[in-house]
Parts: C-alpha cells; sequence; structure tokens
C-alpha cells in the first residue's frame, strides 16, 4: 500500500513536473515565434496576424484601425485591460535610388541618439508584400578610408548615407523585387543564446513581452464568472501624440477610449540599470510606479508575484508614453516591465525567467480578482 | 572551320582533360558557403587546416607544418607556378575577463568597432564556442548625441563582451579562457541565388577557388612544370604565413588569390577599383603591395579569353601574400574577384565571379608558359 502511495506520488509529481516543463517550453517557443516576424510603428499587421494565429482556438479577436488587435473574456463590467505593444523601433523604405539602392527614414523619432548609427554595416529584411528581400546597409571598405571618410562616413554615419543594397543595378530591379516606399527594414532574426537562459536579438524585449500575454491568454480561455478582462496588444505605441504637455502614445490613447478600463496593467519594457532600482536581466519583472504611494492594483500585483514566489524589481519614474493615458481619479494603472539589458540596439538581452515569473504573476493576478 | 578555330577548339579540348574529367561541375560556390563559417583567427587557423585537409583528393599528398599551412605540389620542372590562398580570417583574442564576468579583447580585429557594437559574437573555447553580444558603449542610448570630441574612440580595447553571466568564475565555468580567439556571429544576407554577403569571404572565396581547383585538378596531365597550391595563415596579421612559406618554396611566378576592394557600392568614389560584383573575375594588377608588369597581366588576360573566361582588370588597395615572394625572385600576379565591403560583416560576392576565378586558376595551370 505504501509502496503504491509513494508510486503514485513520484507519478504526480513527475506529471506536475512535465506540465511545468511544457509551459516553461511554450513561453520559449511563442517568443521565438513572435522574434521571426517583423514589426514598426505602421507595419504592424504581419506580428498581429502571427498573434492571431497563436491565440486559443474560438476566441474572438477584436481590432481597430490602427492595427490594435484585442481578446475580451466576459465577466462582470470593469474591464481590467492588460495592454502589450504591438510596435518596435526600426526603419522603413523612404526611396529608391536611380542604381537601385534604398534609402531609409524613421516612422517616429529614434529612442535615443546613436539608434541609427548601429545600421552601419549590417544585414536587414525589408518587408516586402510579396514576402522578405534581404539587403546590407552599405559601409565604406576599410582598405580605402581615409581619416576625413572615416569622419564622415563611420564616426558621423546618419540616415543621410544610409543605403541599402539589394544587388540589384536599377530602381526597376528593385521594384520587380516588390520593394515599394514604406516597407519596414529591420534586423534580421538572429536569436542569440546566452548563459543562464538569457536570449539576445532585435527587438526581443517587445516580442517576449508579447508572447507573456499569449500565454496569459491560454490561462483564460474557457474561464467563467470574475471581472471582464482584456489582453490588448496596441499598434502606434512609438508615436506620441501631438499637442501640448504630455504626450501619450497614440496606441495607448487609443485603448483607453475604446475600452475605459478602471483598473490597466502595462506591460512594457525598461533599459537595465536604469531608475531609481537599477532593474537587471534575471531579477524579476519590474513594477514601475509614478509615485511611491501604495494602490489597490499595485497591492495586488506584488501580492500575485509572492504568491507565485516570482521576485519583483521595484523602479519608480513617471509614467511612459504607454502609460500615461490610464491613470485619473477613477483609474489606476501600474506599468509592470521586463527588464532589457543593451534596450533599442540589435542585441536586446532578455532573461528567460522574467518572462515566465511574468506570465505566472499575471495569471495569479487575475485569477484571484485582478486587484478590485 | 577555318585555322584559327580548330586551334581554339583543341585548346579547349586540352584545357578541359587537364582541369576535370568530363568538365566536373564547378562546386566552389557550396564550399564557400561551408568553409566561412569556420572560424579561424590569424594565429588559429587549425579548423580550417582540418576542413582543407578532409576535402583535398586523397591522391594530392597535402603537407601542412607547425603554422598550419598546408599546401601540395604537383608536376616537375620549369616553370614552377604557385597559387595561394590565405586561410586567416580578422578576429580578436580574449585579453582578460573582467569581476563581472566580462571579457575582454586584445586591440586590433581589422573590423570597424562600429559594425560590432551590440552584436553577437562567438568565443571558440577548448570547449566549444560561447555565444556573446559585445556591450554598447557607456550611455549609448541617452537621448541628445554625445559631444564626438569628448567621447573616446570606440575601439576594440574598449568592447566588454557580455555572456549572460555576473562573475568571472562564472565565465570561466563556461570554458572561456585569456587566448582564446573571437569572431563576429556569421549571418548569409543571400541576396539571389548564387549572390551573398557574409564575414569572411576574405579570403575564404579565395580558399573555396583554389580547393574547387584542386578537385578538377588532373595532375597526371601536368607535364613540364611544378604547379603547387598552398593554403597559408596570418596573411591579415603581416603575411607570415606566406614568409615561412617562402623560406622552402621557390616559385616563379605565385598567383595569390585574394579579395580585390571594389568600389562597386553607393558609398565609395569610383575613381579607381571600379569592377563591378558579377562581372567576372579580376587580375589584381596594383595594390598596396606589389605591381604587376602590364605585360604579364596582358598574357594572363588573353589565356583567359581564349578559354571566354571574364576577367576584369583593375588596381585598388591592401596587400597580398604573392609579394613576400618577389624577393625570391617570383613575378607576383594577384587573381581575385571584386569584393564590395571588404573588411566588414556583409562582405559581398557573385558565384560567377567565384567561380570565373576558380576557371582563371586553371586556366594558368594549363597554360602558363
Amino acid at each position: 500500500m505504501a509502496h503504491r502511495m509513494t508510486r503514485t506520488l513520484a507519478l504526480a509529481a513527475g506529471l506536475a513536473w512535465m506540465a511545468a516543463a511544457v509551459e516553461a517550453t511554450d513561453v520559449k517557443t511563442l517568443t521565438k515565434e513572435l522574434f521571426a516576424v517583423p514589426s514598426t510603428t505602421g507595419n504592424e499587421d504581419m506580428l498581429a496576424a502571427k498573434i492571431r494565429g497563436l491565440l486559443p482556438k474560438g476566441v474572438a479577436v477584436e481590432e481597430d484601425g490602427l492595427g490594435t488587435i484585442a481578446v475580451r473574456f466576459g465577466g462582470a463590467p470593469g474591464p481590467i485591460l492588460i495592454l502589450a505593444a504591438l510596435d518596435g523601433y526600426g526603419h522603413i523604405v523612404s526611396g529608391i535610388t536611380p542604381e537601385g539602392y534604398l534609402t531609409l527614414d524613421r516612422p517616429v523619432p529614434p529612442p535615443h541618439a546613436r539608434f541609427d548609427a548601429f545600421l552601419l554595416g549590417q544585414p536587414v529584411v525589408i518587408s516586402t508584400a510579396r514576402g522578405p528581400v534581404q539587403g546590407v546597409i552599405a559601409q565604406p571598405a576599410l582598405h580605402l578610408l581615409t581619416q576625413e571618410r572615416r569622419r564622415t562616413l563611420v564616426e558621423g554615419f546618419s540616415l543621410e548615407n544610409a543605403y541599402v543594397d539589394i544587388a540589384v543595378r536599377s530602381e526597376k530591379e528593385a521594384r520587380a523585387k516588390g520593394i515599394e516606399i514604406l516597407d519596414a527594414v529591420t534586423y534580421p532574426a538572429v536569436l542569440t543564446e546566452l548563459a543562464g537562459e538569457h536570449w539576445a536579438g532585435p527587438v526581443l524585449g517587445l516580442k517576449a513581452a508579447a508572447s507573456g500575454l499569449i500565454a496569459v491568454t491560454e490561462s483564460l480561455a474557457g474561464r467563467s464568472g470574475g471581472e471582464e478582462v482584456i489582453i490588448a496588444w496596441a499598434a502606434q505605441t512609438k508615436f506620441m501624440a501631438r499637442g501640448r504637455g504630455a504626450r501619450p502614445a497614440v496606441g495607448a490613447m487609443r485603448a483607453k477610449t475604446k475600452w475605459q478600463p478602471k483598473r490597466t496593467i502595462v506591460i512594457d519594457v525598461i533599459s537595465a540599470g536604469k531608475g531609481d532600482g537599477f532593474p537587471f536581466p534575471g531579477g524579476g519583472p519590474v513594477l514601475i510606479r509614478s509615485k511611491d504611494e501604495p494602490s489597490a492594483l499595485r497591492k495586488a500585483v506584488e501580492a500575485a508575484a509572492a504568491a507565485v514566489g516570482a521576485p519583483l524589481q521595484l523602479v519608480t519614474a513617471p509614467d511612459a508614453p504607454m502609460a500615461l493615458p490610464f491613470g485619473g481619479p477613477d483609474a489606476e494603472a501600474v506599468t509592470l516591465a521586463l527588464p532589457v539589458r543593451f534596450l533599442h540596439t540589435p542585441s536586446e538581452v532578455v532573461a528567460i525567467q522574467d518572462l515566465k515569473a511574468l506570465r505566472d504573476i499575471l495569471e495569479r493576478f487575475l485569477q484571484t480578482g485582478g486587484g478590485k | 572551320m577555318n585555322r584559327s578555330h580548330k586551334v581554339i577548339i583543341l585548346g579547349a579540348l586540352a584545357w578541359l582533360a587537364a582541369v576535370s574529367p568530363a568538365g566536373a561541375q564547378s562546386k566552389a560556390w557550396d564550399i564557400l558557403r561551408e568553409i566561412v563559417l569556420v572560424p579561424g583567427v590569424s594565429g588559429h587557423e587549425g579548423p580550417v587546416a582540418d576542413f582543407l585537409r578532409s576535402r583535398l583528393p586523397a591522391g594530392l599528398k597535402s603537407e601542412r607544418d607547425a603554422m598550419n599551412n598546408v599546401w601540395f605540389t604537383v608536376g616537375s620542372g620549369r616553370p614552377h607556378l604557385l597559387f595561394v590562398a590565405h586561410s586567416d580570417e580578422l578576429g580578436w583574442v580574449v585579453d582578460s575577463i573582467t569581476p563581472d564576468g566580462r571579457v575582454r579583447v586584445k586591440s586590433g580585429g581589422g573590423i570597424l568597432p562600429q559594425t560590432v557594437e551590440a552584436r553577437p559574437v562567438r568565443i571558440h573555447t577548448g570547449r566549444g564556442d560561447v555565444s556573446g553580444i559585445v556591450s554598447p558603449r557607456p550611455g549609448y542610448d541617452e537621448r541628445t548625441p554625445p559631444d564626438e570630441a569628448q567621447e573616446a574612440p570606440f575601439t576594440a580595447d574598449r568592447f566588454e563582451i557580455y555572456l549572460g553571466v555576473a562573475t568571472e568564475a562564472d565565465a570561466r565555468a563556461l570554458g572561456v579562457a585569456e587566448g582564446d580567439t573571437v569572431t563576429a556571429k556569421k549571418f548569409l544576407t543571400d541576396f539571389a541565388p548564387g549572390l551573398m554577403a557574409t564575414r569572411a569571404v576574405d579570403d575564404r572565396a579565395g580558399c573555396a577557388a583554389l580547393l574547387d581547383a584542386a578537385l578538377r585538378l588532373r595532375p597526371e596531365t601536368i607535364k613540364g612544370r611544378t604547379i603547387t597550391f598552398a593554403w597559408d595563415v596570418q596573411e591579415e596579421t603581416g603575411l607570415s604565413g606566406a614568409a615561412e612559406l617562402a623560406k622552402t618554396l621557390k616559385p616563379d611566378y605565385v598567383f595569390a588569390i585574394d579579395t580585390f576592394v571594389s568600389t562597386d557600392s553607393p558609398l565609395e568614389s569610383k575613381r579607381l577599383a571600379h569592377l563591378p560584383v558579377g562581372k567576372g573575375a579580376v587580375l589584381r594588377a596594383i595594390d598596396s603591395s606589389n605591381i604587376t608588369p602590364k605585360t604579364q597581366i596582358l598574357k594572363a588576360l588573353a589565356i583567359a579569353r581564349k578559354r571566354g573566361i571574364p576577367v576584369q582588370v583593375g588596381n585598388s588597395r591592401g596587400g597580398n601574400d604573392g609579394s613576400v615572394f618577389l624577393a625570391g625572385g617570383a613575378v607576383d600576379i594577384p587573381l581575385s574577384w571584386p569584393g564590395s565591403y571588404a573588411h566588414s560583416l556583409i562582405e559581398k560576392i557573385d558565384r560567377r565571379d567565384l567561380e570565373a576565378l576558380t576557371n582563371l586558376i586553371l586556366a594558368l595551370v594549363s597554360d602558363w608558359k
């Protein structure tokens, strides 16, 4: 009898471990799936389509005219909104020279001063309506580099002298490959796996955060009761509304208008080592507070983290453009961010354990009433 | 059929007999796509030497010295023709590991440091490859550009390679140690079938062309001449491998096979070196290390034309291994392909140029007098 019980317990433990392992594999697989798909502001359609395809079968997907997609899980009016970004920083084709080289522009201002400089001498992918086209950003040959050319073409590299070479000889040949103005230009999705389950790649933080939300929708599928939950991936979060004063992200502003959430968790990314908490990948998701005052929502997130044994890093910082629209006298919002090393470079580094913790915290938060 | 037609046809038949059974297809492109991925930073070319020797026909008795130069010789008598390509590539060597587990490298490298900033690299350790990221310069993410005058240049000795660990002990536990070599992670950009860009085309394209020529060579047909094919080391750091070979090899003619730094690019002046990618192999008449007499260039050109091999002639910059043999009395006639973006992560090459280069090598083996 004791022997049978021991075997049963061992089997149960084994199954639990296997279930956990399968879950862990899934969040990594989801990240890899999204990582392979380019998405820049105004060109979010491919990533949106990929996310749609990965959502649990049977869930209805809402979409707005800018490309934001969302899924709604019914319940009592609320709603709770969990919002991640769909668009990353990148470039677009702005012209084709008579020799067939492509010129570049950005749909939105760069996140930092060196953003364009990282393009020099790199492979890129142009996402055309007819499929991806591979190219490289021209660089001067080292053997022919004079001090003057080094100063202007290397140290002073900018979009003014950035040309994409797709190995054609004319504009006509470029167009024959499917190239059109506004096509997104991004780095190839080359994933680098570092020690300690740290992954690196272009726009990886955004893709990891977005994949975390897909995992959450899986846990909500078939849910009955509780408060209404909307999981959304917003387009145009890098584009700020025009006007005086604080400028919210357009995608977030529209989400606020559309869903009027009472409680919002913005899923974002934060640069490692920045802010008063000096967050780092592997230290857990980062709870960003705009002011150091407790709120019911913040306490609920902290409680969910404690309940699943996930570490939480704390940073006090002004609301980012993604979070700006959601504050107010009768609404609560917090930002939960993945700490990313080398943010907005071609090699953003993310710790997989942070992503798993983010997923676990959100699932627990929603299971326990969403902080109501 | 007139006499000149007969001569051309007979010549072509003789050439085919000399170089390959039944006109064997060139495998240079496939070889290049493999060999370009084999690590071999200058002074650490062992894996490339292994690759080459594993692919050389068993009948060709190749030699390998302590430096990892590899070569074989067939035929006998004069003239002695040496064809040489270098097997080393640009890269770095681990200098130290910081207390927080970052890897520092020795200065140098030969690649614009900016192009590997925040990019993946591979550290080739005794226990296998370890991935890392070259940390971007501190303050890279400021909203305003730093004052360039105040900022120290971003050079290899400022690299800090992040491995995903936080301590020196953890970095060492991965197998990383001083003296390991580091290369940029290679990515093959396929513009179209037979047209690509990647790191280390310089000079793995030369290695591939020479290996392909070796595979198509019929040594028994080589009479009244000596032919040596060599893959030498440490070209990028001072032609040291060639210098070692020059102690024992005394060729009359040396055909160094290396990149022609082409200005076929939107950023370069077209004043010189404007030989387009895709228009054929190259006779690199003048570079920074050698001036080939024009008479020799015309002689090589005539052989190529006779065979219908597309060849371009140009002058550019950079050095070549053949120049080491000048002092010993050889004439250096560098062979090449037009290479845009030399010494970068995106060295561009066209299959047609590579195959023309292989055919040119075989034509010279057969016809050079």
